[in-house]
């Protein structure tokens, strides 16, 4: 979910943004926000759907997300996992030790690039060092 | 006495703050406070998932619903920015 930024450079800008080249100022308009969620794709080749929150921030204001967490919504629609915020408690490594509890011990049924294509938004998302559960 | 103390107090304090905006610099210090205004949310592990329409990156802009991806498997909702 691609939420307002962190670190736009009329904001509160840091020196990652120049060393990095990631400049934007704070997106006005809905299609300033897609238009960083694509130069975002782009850059970094990102497998995972991404889908874009509306100006209202109301993705955002209900799940308590930015600058930036990750849930876990179980098959009946509810929070199983909350993490806490970012940047200092955004911690992956949490979800995967869920997902590896989840499913430990089953198979993948289908092949990962296969699961992405087929399963946007939804399960065993591929965390750091491509490793699926 | 008491009156002086406080003041110099309040000069020395004054003056300390005045150096930490001057060494960050103005807009790191509004972007720390603003940073400071994070809110947890009121869900918590069992609560149901607020559906949410959000716009998706293809080329009509179409709607993505949170609702409509929870059932088949669990969901991992990854919030953030480029920044």
């Amino acid at each position: 979910m691609y939420i307002r930024e962190a670190h736009p450079i009329d904001e509160w800008k840091m020196k990652d943004n120049d060393d990095q080249g990631i400049c934007y100022p704070q997106p006005k308009t809905l299609g300033q926000r897609v238009a960083i969620a694509r130069d975002f794709v782009q850059r970094f080749h990102y497998a995972i759907p991404l889908a874009v929150d509306r100006m209202d921030n109301r993705a955002d204001a209900l799940y308590g997300a930015w600058p930036e967490r990750i849930y876990v919504i179980d098959e009946g629609g509810r929070v199983v996992y909350k993490g806490k915020l970012g940047p200092f408690g955004f911690h992956p490594e949490e979800l995967e030790e869920w997902l590896a509890r989840r499913f430990g011990g089953e198979k993948t049924p289908i092949s990962r690039s296969a699961f992405l294509r087929n399963a946007p938004l939804a399960g065993a998302v591929p965390l750091a060092g491509g490793k699926t559960q | 006495m008491l009156r002086k103390i406080l003041i110099g107090v309040a000069i020395l304090a004054a003056a300390g703050v005045a150096a930490v905006v001057t060494m960050i610099g103005p807009r790191n210090v509004i972007g720390m406070l603003r940073y400071d205004t994070r809110k947890d949310g009121a869900l918590r592990p069992g609560s149901p998932a607020p559906d949410v329409a959000l716009t998706s990156l293809d080329e009509r802009g179409g709607v993505v619903r949170i609702a409509d991806r929870i059932g088949r498997r669990p969901l991992v909702l990854v919030f953030g920015s480029f920044t």
